[in-house]
């Protein structure tokens, strides 16, 4: 059994969405507990892969019992065993978490909700545990046509926000699909071990340099790094509750996943970091868009688009940690993509909290919200700390070793953005407590004040919230052990 | 904007270019993509798997979860299209509302919203609202062709091995047969030959007997997809099991493609309330 953990991760969400479509008209009731067993199969796979890689370090499955590169097989090692625990973890919470919310935003179509949500998982998971570049492609589709249908189902103006959606994800995955395609034109093979292996003998060839270039783009495009995160706040802001707390914490840190993939196992360290200018621009661009992202959410005021542009920020602190290229900032973008999966799930679980109790998440309607929804507040005040980096929770440290690599590599850009950015959350969180804390002012012309009911979200919704929130501070207390253990060993040794 | 746009193309454009200029020669035999993996798929292909179709053997077999992942795309955005269009509001028995003719006398009544029938619903057949005369010569037409059609895709399916074709083909072919007799008639008769329910359940069913064949393979003690563990199910040498595990897989492929195509032309057509549309 514990061979097959690598296919089975993948295979139980599939299955599971297949029967879910079947029996979805007849009985939706079945629908809720048949997801949760399967993603419960594939957390549990995840788990099993890691513990393996940590007691024997990294192995693969050949997939139809070809020998790659003649079939494609699943590489599990460090990091994507990491990256998979931590991506299985947050889509069983959130499908937990989330049932009430879904019952009533997608009442009739549970069933397809359902299956579309397992298809998205099964597709996040084999774009984290593939081996192949093309496959890798394939696992993109189907996770960007279920991400787009559900997104598609939302607020007023989700079809819009979804179709622009649509637009920018098929150029992105399009041009993905163009770099693996010049990569197979030069090298002859699409499994990522053998290109990484025939690459070092084209260094100088221009078709090389072209797939590096265009499949990054594409990546930065599905990751919405700055200038090309046009998709993004729509799409996450007019998306149901359930599904902007599913694709938020997996869409772009998968992204980010294949980029540091991409740049460190299929194109040579070497090449990715020393060989073009592309880097240095990158880690700039990374700047830059730190900065603009976290001006822009400043003038946001409702929670959810805030959240948003912070989510932009923060795929700016990965993107520039990776490309500074050094051991440090590579673990500290490696981490963040953990600890920012943790984050976003916990902050955005919060407003789905905010938005079931009290239908809307506009900062006005907050005031007041720490008498009326305790718990939830707790949650979204342990979030926003780690996001503004407060020790002892995870987001400080991944920060930590962001800027800690930043200075190693002499980028001061980098370090004032990540530290403006910081300070930015900080004034945006506060601003959201503030407003939570204090009560509506009373109506002047009234006698009484507007009582405040008591409206926090049942316990079904608060333990696994409060579960995550509790996780947020575990991650932080494990850091060193996750640094030490894990990611040490996912960075190639040649990377100082 | 407009300006920044172009500017993002032209220097795309000029990085393709930048590109091609390092490019194997045009059907250059000494080319990577000819010399690296390909050779070993032309010598051994058949060898491997019985199948004499390179093609075949490489798409269902050697990448033959790939492909598994291609037929769940496809029913993904069939699955998409229902998420997003499908009405589930069902009218009651009694209501009617749209055309209706007389089926004797061929007069025709408009309906409106919440209205009944004035003879019960047995006199009188629905019709379109963008109603196009009774053209027979175009239905019979099509109801002679539809059943070559038919056999055609399902020798697309079955021949996938020797000659260009396959699952995605064949289905592909079936569904067209299934829409053509849904224009040349109407939709509510297609629907009557081939309900809804009908192709949901097709739908996820094709694409379960590909991964449920991946995952018989897993019981039987081989690897996922490793059609040569099917060997004792099916009593022949493992090569030939091979060839079956295909043609299995093939034949979900079809199932899953042909129950899509239908499923998106009704969703479409009838924009997600499947009572008319062309």
């Amino acid at each position: 059994m514990s061979a097959h953990y690598p296919i089975f991760l993948v295979v139980a969400p599939l299955m599971a969405a297949l029967v879910i479509a079947i029996i979805a008209r007849e009985r939706p009731g079945l629908c809720p507990p048949l997801a949760a067993i399967a993603l419960t199969a594939s957390l549990w796979s995840a788990a099993g892969m890691l513990c393996r890689v940590l007691a024997e370090g990294p192995f693969s499955y050949h997939i139809g019992n070809w020998p790659p590169p003649m079939g494609i097989a699943y590489e599990v090692d460090h990091l994507n065993a990491l990256v998979l625990v931590a991506m299985a973890a947050v889509a069983l919470i959130n499908l937990i978490t989330t049932r009430q919310a879904v019952a009533s935003d997608f009442t009739g179509r549970e069933g397809y909700f359902y299956a579309l949500y397992l298809l998205f998982c099964a597709g996040t998971f084999g774009i984290l545990v593939t081996g192949d570049a093309f496959n890798l492609y394939v696992l993109l589709e189907i996770t960007s046509i279920s991400g787009y249908a559900l997104v598609g189902l939302g607020h007023r103006d989700a079809a819009l926000a979804s179709l622009n959606y649509v637009f920018m994800g098929t150029i992105g995955a399009s041009l993905y699909l163009l770099g693996v395609g010049y990569l197979y034109l030069i090298t002859g093979t699409l499994n990522m071990a053998d290109i990484f292996s025939i690459l070092p003998r084209l260094f100088g060839s221009k078709v090389v340099v072209a797939a590096f270039v265009i499949a990054m783009t594409g990546l930065f495009m599905k990751m919405a790094l700055f200038p090309l995160h046009g998709w993004l706040p729509n799409a996450y802001s007019e998306a149901a509750s359930p599904v902007r707390s599913l694709i938020a914490p997996l869409t772009t840190k998968t992204m980010i996943y294949v980029m540091v993939r991409l740049g460190l196992y299929v194109f040579p360290p070497d090449f990715t970091f020393n060989h073009l200018l592309f880097a240095k621009v990158v880690v700039w661009v990374a700047a830059a868009g730190i900065v603009c992202a976290s001006v822009l959410a400043l003038s946001q005021t409702s929670l959810r688009r805030m959240l948003a542009y912070v989510l932009i920020a923060e795929v700016g602190y990965m993107v520039g940690g990776f490309w500074l290229g050094n051991r440090m900032a590579i673990t500290g973008a490696i981490l963040h993509i953990v600890n920012d999966a943790a984050m976003t799930l916990c902050v955005f679980l919060a407003v789905g909290s905010f938005t079931h109790q009290l239908r809307d998440d506009r900062f006005a309607t907050l005031k007041g919200c720490f008498r009326r929804m305790p718990w939830t507040m707790v949650v979204l005040a342990t979030a926003g700390l780690s996001m503004i980096g407060v020790p002892p929770t995870c987001g400080f440290f991944s920060k930590w070793y962001l800027i800690g690599g930043a200075l190693t590599a002499d980028h001061w850009g980098l370090v004032a953005a990540l530290i403006f950015s910081s300070l930015v959350n900080a004034v945006l969180f506060f601003r959201v407590f503030e407003i939570a804390y204090y009560e509506p002012f009373a109506d002047p012309h009234q006698e009484h004040r507007p009582a405040l009911s008591y409206a926090e979200a049942p316990a079904t919704m608060l333990a696994p919230m409060l579960f995550t929130a509790a996780g947020l501070v575990g991650l932080g207390l494990l850091t060193g052990r996750i640094v030490t253990h894990i990611i040490d060993a996912a960075i190639p040794a040649a990377i100082l | 904007m407009k300006r920044l746009g172009l500017l993002a193309v032209i220097l795309f454009g000029a990085l393709l270019v930048y590109g091609t200029t390092d490019f194997p020669d045009w059907g250059d035999p000494s080319s990577p993509a000819a010399t690296h993996l390909s050779p070993y798929y032309i010598q051994h292909s058949l060898h491997d798997t019985a199948v004499p179709n390179i093609v075949t053997a490489v798409l269902a077999d050697y990448r033959g979860y790939d492909t598994m992942f291609e037929t769940a795309v496809i029913f993904t955005a069939g699955l998409a299209c229902l998420f997003l269009l499908r009405v589930f509001i069902t009218p009651k028995e009694t209501e009617a509302s749209g055309l209706y003719r007389h089926r004797a006398t061929g007069i025709t009544l408009r309906i409106g919203q919440g209205g009944r029938l004035p003879l019960g619903t047995r006199e009188f057949e629905r019709i379109d609202s963008q109603w196009v005369p009774y053209d027979l010569i175009i239905r019979t037409a099509c109801s002679l062709v539809l059943p070559f059609i038919q056999l055609f895709a399902l020798y697309v399916v079955a021949h996938g091995h020797h000659s260009p074709g396959g699952g995605f083909q064949g289905g592909v072919i079936f569904g067209a047969a299934l829409i053509l007799f849904a224009i040349s008639h109407n939709l509510r008769t297609t629907l009557k030959a081939m309900p809804e329910k009908r192709t949901n359940i097709l739908t996820g069913t094709g694409v379960l007997i590909y991964v449920g064949t991946g995952v018989l393979c897993l019981l039987l003690g081989g690897q996922f997809l490793d059609y040569a563990a099917l060997a004792g199910l099916l009593g022949v040498d493992p090569v030939m099991a091979r060839s079956h595990g295909i043609l299995i897989v093939e034949i979900g492929v079809a199932i899953a493609v042909m129950a899509v195509m239908v499923s998106l032309y009704y969703n479409l057509a009838s924009a997600g309330h499947m009572d008319e549309g062309l």
